[in-house]
């Protein structure tokens, strides 16, 4: 068939009753100040790692606790573990906890293994 | 020969068996193991341990042994009667064996002898302590030396009960098998003073009036005759012998599998150390040593800020090392450590408690994604040429005031400056280093020591302890000299190339752990400071300073508790009535501002607030606050 160019996307609703939302809660019970996180970004923007690349540790969180493990193995891995993300943050969230153990999560299920 | 086994057949009665068979289990458990970590040790230790064997060190070693595992110097100096109590078993048992052998090698002639005849030397012989045998009283220095133990074991029991006046406000929450093999410990000597007693009370009645035992034994197996007759006393008198013999033989077999295991370990512990062999950030055998030689003394526990300040009890370095000894170890105990070192400074064994802390957050590190921080290569956004780098380190980065200070400085002494992260860099790699993950931490070490190679500097300084840790001791820049920013600005008031004027102001300098405890830079921070103002003198400075709650090694605290340990340790500071707070770490400087009841200042802002650098700023002209 002739290709003129034209995909149709692949459909971007996020279904969370589909997800696997037991990480996220495991994640919480962990860490439960994430509960109060007010997606300010502020530690995006300080973020050591997201000056060099696009890593975004604010779109990261809020994709592990919506259940879209995709890519989140490799992209975490980006982290420096530095602290001023934790530094910054208004509501006192230890945002080193939480990669860590997004981190653990992530790897006790073999299926997400560097994705 | 003949003579010697006859001598021994008719020296014996079965009560011997428990105490014998735990004796040798013990002995087989203890060497099998010492023996199997020895081996397992890598080869460039069992090197070192057979090339300094015949060398001073092991006199050392010995030396060390007797102040340490038998008379508790490091315990004493911390407190005089826990040190009383912790020798009193030590020393008092070790001589109760040593003593007891010679009696009876001397009584019976003959230096061959099992050793549950001295054991139970007064239930074969009782009548030596009247012969003074060869004029010597040994029965006197027997009763005297258990009357030692005994008293040791009062006070272990008062311990529990009133810790505070042996100088410990916490103790340490043992096990429930740490605590039965503690109470048969607590039993051995009472039963051995009753098993004398009886024995001596006994014989002491028949045909002629002797005086069998001695003050203790004596009097008290009098007293028993007195108060039950020579026929309860007789039938007592096995039984009291068969209790003594269990606890004891329940003790030795429960040892190796309990905190008692210090008691032996302690010694290879302090010969492998004296030959320089210490755990290190990877785990080795060296460490199962370290873990046996805590006698979980609890002397830990006090420093604990996490433990005085946000009131967490099980995560201080006993705990820590019971469950890892135990198989029993969580992250969440593993991460909860600030790693600020006071315990590692209190420790009456000297044990590793930093590294062993780390290593155990090393083991768990799985393999290193081959592409990890692959995307480093390209990132230099440094600024400046000149031959001194500074590297900033994240945490400044978020002190504006720290870095303009320091740019000021740098100004006011003409050096040219290259200015590695200023726009943003790379992290030094120890908070990775911090929570495990060594070998992710070693590319972002390789990147920077390229990156510093490539503006071939000569010198670095960085305003961050953190960084400077981790520059100092794995980056390998033996051609680079590596400053903390304090040492860099004393250098340069020093040569004349800055002048500050001083003043009056009362300060409060606060030691970060890393730069005093981890690099023992106490020196220059406050010789630095001194020029500009007045350094008050506090009880926790040094290396008894406290963590201002923020170190980067702990992974679980939370917000709550790191500023409940922070508003501490600033109040402390505060106290003496210091006009300003300051610190040389922006890690350190951040925690404290919040609830300091006094303003925070970097060691930094300090100089460069009060920096001559033209006329205006003289004395005179100049309002410093």
């Amino acid at each position: 068939m002739k290709n003129w160019g034209y995909t149709i996307s692949k459909p971007r609703v996020i279904d969370l009753n589909a997800n696997d939302r037991e990480k996220s809660g495991a994640l919480q019970a962990v860490e439960p100040y994430l509960r109060s996180c007010i997606g300010c970004g502020n530690c995006t923007a300080t973020c050591t790692a997201g000056t060099i690349t696009s890593f975004n540790i604010r779109k990261l969180q809020t994709l592990f606790r919506r259940g879209e493990f995709e890519g989140l193995r490799a992209e975490i891995d980006k982290c420096m573990l530095c602290g001023k993300c934790r530094m910054v943050c208004p509501r006192g969230i230890n945002t080193r906890k939480m990669i860590v153990t997004i981190k653990r999560l992530l790897d006790q299920n073999p299926k997400n293994d560097r994705l | 020969m003949n003579e010697m086994m006859e001598s021994v057949n008719t020296n014996f009665d079965p009560f011997v068996l428990p105490f014998s068979i735990g004796l040798v289990f013990l002995f087989g458990v203890v060497l099998y193991r010492y023996f199997k970590w020895f081996f397992e040790l890598p080869f460039s230790a069992r090197f070192q341990f057979g090339k300094k064997i015949f060398s001073w060190r092991t006199l050392n070693a010995v030396r060390e042994c007797i102040e340490e595992c038998l008379i508790h110097k490091s315990v004493w100096r911390r407190n005089p009667l826990l040190g009383y109590m912790h020798m009193s078993f030590a020393l008092g048992w070790f001589l109760l064996i040593v003593v007891g052998k010679l009696e009876t090698s001397a009584y019976i002639g003959d230096l061959v002898n099992p050793p549950y005849l001295h054991v139970f030397f007064r239930f074969f012989y009782p009548e030596e302590s009247f012969s003074f045998h060869r004029g010597f009283n040994f029965a006197f220095l027997m009763d005297f030396l258990l009357i030692f133990v005994l008293s040791g074991l009062l006070l272990a029991i008062f311990k529990r009960v009133q810790s505070r006046v042996l100088g410990m406000k916490k103790t340490t929450k043992h096990t429930t098998g740490d605590r039965v093999a503690m109470s048969v410990l607590w039993l051995i000597f009472p039963a051995r003073l009753l098993s004398e007693s009886i024995t001596c009370g006994l014989y002491q009645a028949e045909p002629l009036p002797t005086w069998l035992g001695n003050f203790m034994t004596h009097g008290l197996g009098e007293g028993l005759r007195h108060a039950f007759g020579v026929e309860t006393l007789a039938y007592l008198e096995l039984p009291a012998w068969w209790l003594y013999s269990i606890a004891l033989g329940v003790f030795f077999a429960a040892m190796p599998y309990s905190r008692y295991m210090h008691i032996f370990t302690e010694i290879p512990y302090i010969f492998l150390k004296n030959y320089g062999i210490r755990s290190t950030e990877e785990p080795t055998s060296m460490d199962h040593f370290q873990l046996q030689a805590c006698s979980c003394c609890g002397i830990c526990i006090d420093p604990c800020q996490l433990q005085s300040a946000a009131g967490i009890g099980n995560v201080q370095s006993v705990y820590f090392i019971r469950d890892r000894r135990y198989g029993m170890l969580t992250d969440a105990v593993t991460d909860n450590c600030l790693m600020c070192g006071r315990c590692e400074v209190k420790c009456p064994v000297h044990l590793d408690l930093m590294n062993l802390r780390q290593n155990s957050r090393t083991a768990r590190e799985g393999e290193l994604a081959h592409n990890r921080y692959g995307y480093l290569y390209g990132a230099d956004r440094s600024q400046g040429n000149g031959k001194i780098g500074y590297f900033a380190g994240c945490m400044t980065l978020l002190q504006p005031a720290v870095l303009e200070s320091m740019r000021k400085i740098f100004e006011a002494s003409s050096d040219r400056v290259w200015w590695a992260d200023k726009e943003g860099g790379v992290c030094c790699g120890r908070p990775l280093k911090l929570s495990g993950e060594l070998q992710a931490a070693r590319r972002l070490m390789d990147y920077n020591v390229e990156l510093f190679r490539k503006h071939e500097i000569t010198t670095l300084v960085t305003s961050c302890p953190i960084c400077l840790k981790i520059f100092k001791e794995d980056y390998g820049l033996e051609d680079i000299e590596v400053l903390h920013h304090s040492q860099y600005i004393l250098r340069r008031i020093e040569e004349a190339k800055l002048t500050v004027v001083g003043t009056d102001t009362q300060l409060a300098y606060h030691d970060p752990c890393e730069l005093g405890r981890g690099l023992k830079i106490y020196k220059e921070p406050r010789k630095l400071l001194s020029k500009v103002a007045f350094v008050q003198k506090f009880k926790q400075a040094k290396k008894n300073a406290l963590c201002c709650g923020g170190s980067l090694a702990n992974l679980q605290l939370s917000a709550p508790q790191q500023r409940a340990i922070a508003a501490d340790a600033a109040r402390i500071y505060a106290q003496k009535g210091a006009e300003l707070l300051v610190t040389a770490c922006p890690q350190c400087k951040d925690s404290f501002k919040r609830d300091s009841p006094i303003p925070v200042r970097d060691l930094a802002e300090v100089i460069a607030e009060r920096l001559v650098v033209s006329k205006r700023d003289l004395p005179e002209n100049i309002g410093v606050s």
